[in-house]
């Protein structure tokens, strides 16, 4: 049993690390570090530097590209950029449904799609969830009907993070109502300019515009946009999800966030006030119990074992943590937090910061992380699954 | 980075196992607890296994392990919550190795290492709460050497025990010293404690003592991190235990015509269970491993772990007997007595708030499992 990285391991890290330093543009740095608005353009611009270095499918297996990472490299490698203040990937393209078409695509999908997500090129968004279909994904109802060559498209999609840059969706449809819920759905691929959709964002309690609903009204997709087979949807989506992914944890960015509080704190004079203070420490524990839980599952995949029974734990903790220090900076900045300055949020503006620049985008930020123990699979349904490990 | 346990020492997990599930079930746990909470027959079998002799060098007779070794023991010795205390041989054999002159105290360790002595801490003072600077029991030089004037408390089988390892100051600097029970001047008074187990109250009215070492304010420090990291370990096999102990019980309880175990709310509250059970079985193997670092960072290390832990044993201890219903707090079935030993380890060796307190005194600008 050992604590320690390999030398291998720590040269990596410090190859990352210098990597990220020099590749890494420092405005977007100062927008992660600071909380303020990323834009399309950060977002993208980070993407596709991450996709020329063949980076931004770091996950991806070799054949297809991938850099051959174990999961100790993968994990080091986040975090270097997440520490450094990197943006996160939007996930949907290389994470979500490169691994899919990777698996059950045929030769051709995998030609005309790959490298355009590779690349960072192309924008994907998720089409699962509807407003009927939440945690109950499987009773989607948006559906698709094979006529000739094409199916055509009629329903709705809900919470699309992002959806309002999407060029391609990739959506889970009902392609029959036959039997379970679950044997009735399908994989497709869908092209965003195609007629008959309309995207319509949805406001959060934030302010802020990070999803949206999406309307399909009689969308013709070409069959060849059909992943794999006819009603086997649901079972590609689940291989998906049966990856461990420790990233859900989201502990390094944690870590990045833990430091901005503590910064923040002592700005505001707080950090010398025991009860605050103590409240840090808290999280701090909560921070590195989850970093050895982390550690813990990297160790398992690496020497080739599960270790289910923890994932399954990384995602609520997470979730938790994350909206813990969101909390307690808002309760750092105190009355300062509360003036709603849209301008004050974005990076460099130059106006009269109520308190102080750093309070402007606190109670935002709380607000936003409500919904990372919603989403992803809610808490509650994270503790279903955990729960069947432990009682069976 | 290795969560993995080498063959030795899973051997070494199965021997412990094996020798608690024959020859330390849990009604002999009830019989010892009723005789007074200790009995040097089942410490003499852990002897035998080789337990006592962990952290004793192999050249004084031990085994010379490490803190994973101790870890795998105490994790079995909590899941069935033995009452024998080897988290005193492990302080005594680490201190006495480790603090005490070479050579000086290798009679002492052999006899500890094959269990035919029981060696001590005694270090709780009243006026000290859970702070190891507070010591008002002092040493006077005397003819022959050392006589201490002082009390301790809640000594671990003080009127068992061969001998104590005792601070005292000398002209207000902390010292060690060892003092033998059957001496001049020394009295114990042995009470049962809550978790079933013994302990006592030690009067020192000069005796006699030698001295082991006189920059004890290190060594007591070192002692309680080793103290803490033990019982850790212990506290994770007491709610591996409980969780066993608690499902089982789901499983079979009926209700409304369905076994408890099929009630959403219950069902979540075993997955926040299981959620602290890792969160604890994680910072323990923390804990264990920063065990050996240097002081500064294996302190910071060990008040992060009791915190953890001490916020799991509470939960997992509470919610283990709230699932059992009625007979969760009665005597005849066993979870109350893994909850009161739960309660009892919270308040040894300094309990969450004091560690929280040293965890917050040591915040840094960055903080990991690294740092």
């Amino acid at each position: 049993m050992d604590l320690a990285f390999t030398a291998e391991e720590q040269q990596f890290r410090d190859d990352m690390r210098a990597w990220v330093a020099a590749n890494l543009p420092p405005e977007i740095a100062h927008k992660v570090h600071n909380a303020l608005q990323l834009g399309r353009d950060d977002m993208q611009r980070w993407a596709r530097i991450l996709g020329k270095k063949g980076w931004l499918g770091h996950g991806w297996p070799k054949e297809f590209g991938g850099p051959g990472w174990n999961s100790v490299q993968k994990h080091l490698f986040e975090e270097e950029c997440a520490l450094a203040g990197a943006p996160r990937v939007v996930p949907f393209g290389p994470v979500m449904v490169a691994p899919v078409i990777m698996a059950f695509g045929n030769a051709e999908q995998q030609q005309r799609f790959l490298p355009g997500i590779a690349s960072g090129e192309v924008w994907w968004s998720q089409g699962y969830s509807e407003p009927g279909s939440g945690s109950d994904l499987a009773s989607l109802q948006t559906r698709a009907e094979r006529r000739g060559d094409r199916y055509i498209v009629n329903g709705q999609k809900t919470w699309t993070t992002l959806g309002q840059y999407g060029e391609w969706i990739f959506c889970l449809v009902r392609t029959s109502n036959e039997g379970k819920p679950q044997t009735g759905i399908s994989f497709l691929l869908v092209d965003m300019k195609s007629p008959g959709i309309t995207v319509r964002p949805i406001r959060l309690l934030d302010g802020s515009v990070e999803v949206n609903e999406v309307f399909f009204d009689d969308v013709a997709v070409p069959a060849t946009n059909l992943i794999g087979e006819e009603n086997k949807g649901w079972t590609y989506a689940k291989h998906l999800l049966s990856h461990e992914r420790t990233n859900i944890a989201d502990v390094n960015r944690a870590k990045r966030e833990l430091e901005r509080l503590k910064r923040i704190a002592k700005a505001e004079g707080v950090y010398t006030d025991r009860r605050f203070r103590d409240e840090i420490a808290k999280l701090e524990v909560d921070v590195i119990a989850l970093e050895m839980l982390v550690l813990r599952v990297l160790a398992a995949e690496t020497s080739g074992k599960q270790s289910l029974d923890i994932a399954g734990l990384l995602k609520i903790r997470g979730s938790e943590i994350q909206q813990r220090y969101s909390e307690l900076m808002m309760l750092a900045a105190g009355p300062y937090a509360l003036p709603l300055i849209h301008e004050a949020m974005e990076a460099g503006w130059q106006g009269d910061a109520v308190g102080a620049l750093h309070c402007a985008p606190l109670a935002a930020s709380y607000l936003n992380t409500r919904k990372t123990t919603i989403y992803g699979g809610s808490n509650e349904v994270q503790r279903n699954i955990v729960a069947q490990f432990v009682l069976g | 980075m290795d969560f993995d346990f080498s063959d030795d020492q899973q051997q070494l997990r199965d021997a412990v196992r094996k020798w608690a599930v024959k020859a330390y079930p849990f009604e002999r746990r009830r019989s010892i607890a009723q005789a007074g909470g200790f009995s040097h027959e089942a410490y003499r079998e852990m002897a035998a296994l080789g337990l006592c002799g962990i952290y004793v060098p192999e050249q004084a007779g031990g085994l010379g392990m490490g803190p994973v070794e101790a870890m795998v023991v105490m994790e079995e010795l909590g899941s069935a919550i033995v009452l024998e205390p080897l988290v005193q041989a492990l302080i005594a054999g680490a201190l006495l190795a480790t603090y005490a002159p070479a050579g000086q105290a290798d009679p002492s360790l052999s006899a500890i290492a094959c269990g035919e002595s029981i060696v001590v801490l005694a270090y709780q003072e009243r006026a000290a709460r859970y702070r190891l600077d507070v010591c008002a029991t002092r040493a006077d030089r005397t003819a022959t050497g050392w006589a201490l004037h002082g009390a301790k408390s809640m000594v671990c089988v003080a009127d068992h025990a061969h001998a104590f390892l005792v601070p005292a100051t000398v002209n207000g600097v902390l010292a060690l010293f060892l003092v033998q029970r059957d001496a001049t001047s020394v009295r114990t008074r042995g009470y049962g404690t809550i978790d079933g187990g013994r302990a006592g109250e030690l009067e020192l009215d000069g005796a006699p003592a030698q001295l082991l070492c006189t920059d004890a304010a290190a060594a007591l420090a070192h002692a309680v991190d080793i103290g803490i990291a033990a019982t850790c370990a212990e506290a994770v096999g007491a709610m591996d235990k409980m969780m066993a102990l608690t499902i089982e019980y789901m499983h079979t309880r009926k209700q409304f015509g369905v076994p408890i175990s099929s009630f959403q709310a219950l069902r979540h509250r075993v997955a926040d269970m299981k959620m602290q059970l890792e969160l604890a079985r994680s910072m323990s193997y923390y804990a264990s491993l920063k065990l050996n670092a240097p002081a500064p960072e294996r302190r910071c290390a060990m008040a992060r772990a009791k915190w953890q832990l001490g916020n799991s044993m509470r939960f997992v201890g509470q919610q283990a007997i709230q699932l059992h219903g009625g007979v969760g707090v009665t005597d005849e079935y066993a979870v109350a007595h893994y909850f009161k030993r739960l309660t009892q380890m919270e308040m040894s060796f300094g309990d969450s708030l004091h560690h929280l307190g040293e965890v917050s005194d040591r915040l840094q600008d960055n903080a990991g499992v690294f740092t």
